[in-house]
């Protein structure tokens, strides 16, 4: 399928708050279940807590290599964003959502600077060393890739930084 | 905590954190340099981690897109401007 399609799509979906509801309710039937993980307790209060970020958004650093989407079951690989990142070193690679808003401020997909902010106000701990970024829209092939091995790989980045909550997002 | 704009589909394959807005796909946080909506958004959305008690349960926060007055942003560092001017020799 032709990219500007899938963009053209994308942005009428993202558009019309309805539509991505429809389309959710569509896939239920259909889709496997996953058993829900139980629920964690938080280690610390907010205040003292190291927060990261995983966004489903495609965002990437601008020297790392852009999600690929050529293959019409998405791009499951992963993109880690180092904290000090410059945030106009970020970019979007995402044909899925419409990122328009978002090539503008990427706060708006990927809140870094906002956590930056909450850490320096004492509302957070801090901000995980590393955050992570991938794409959504993954299907066939490339869901399982995410789930036998990408996640496993994103739990490590987080653990490895004693992360204590993450923000996961869409685009 | 995940942060969702698509209920159903939150209501269907949910983390055991979740909060939903009523934003959109793309505008997760609130407007591009909106400092103070998306501050409010990322905050609520933490201190909502802290009041799950049950896995899957979804909080939902009640802001609308532009009803809204939003708490003036914190922790902003200001830039401020290179007036530095090379002095005489």
């Amino acid at each position: 399928m032709a990219r500007w399609w899938n963009q053209l799509q994308s942005t009428v979906y993202s558009r019309l708050r309805w539509l991505p509801e429809l389309y959710a309710r569509a896939l239920a039937g259909d889709d496997e279940e996953l058993p829900l993980p139980p629920l964690a307790s938080l280690r610390r209060p907010l205040a003292e807590a190291t927060v990261g970020i995983i966004t489903a958004g495609g965002v990437h650093l601008s020297a790392q290599q852009p999600f690929n989407m050529e293959d019409p079951d998405g791009d499951a690989s992963v993109r880690i964003i180092p904290s000090h990142a410059d945030l106009s070193d970020l970019r979007i690679t995402h044909d899925y959502y419409d990122h328009s808003a978002a090539d503008r401020d990427v706060n708006t997909v990927f809140p870094l600077e906002r956590l930056r902010e909450l850490a320096r106000a004492g509302e957070i701990g801090g901000v995980a060393a590393r955050q992570v970024s991938m794409m959504g829209h993954l299907l066939g092939a490339q869901r399982r890739r995410l789930v036998e091995r990408s996640a496993g790989d994103i739990a490590d980045v987080f653990k490895e930084d004693a992360t204590d909550l993450v923000l996961a997002t869409p685009g | 905590m995940t942060v969702s704009v698509v209920r159903s589909m939150t209501e269907t394959w949910p983390a055991p954190r979740n909060v939903f807005v009523r934003f959109r796909l793309g505008l997760v946080f609130g407007e591009p340099g909106n400092v103070a909506q998306q501050q409010t958004i990322v905050r609520d959305s933490l201190r909502a981690a802290e009041r799950v008690t049950n896995s899957g349960q979804m909080i939902e926060l009640p802001y609308r897109w532009r009803r809204e007055t939003y708490p003036p942003p914190v922790g902003i560092v200001e830039r401020v401007p290179n007036t530095s001017r090379r002095g005489p020799d």
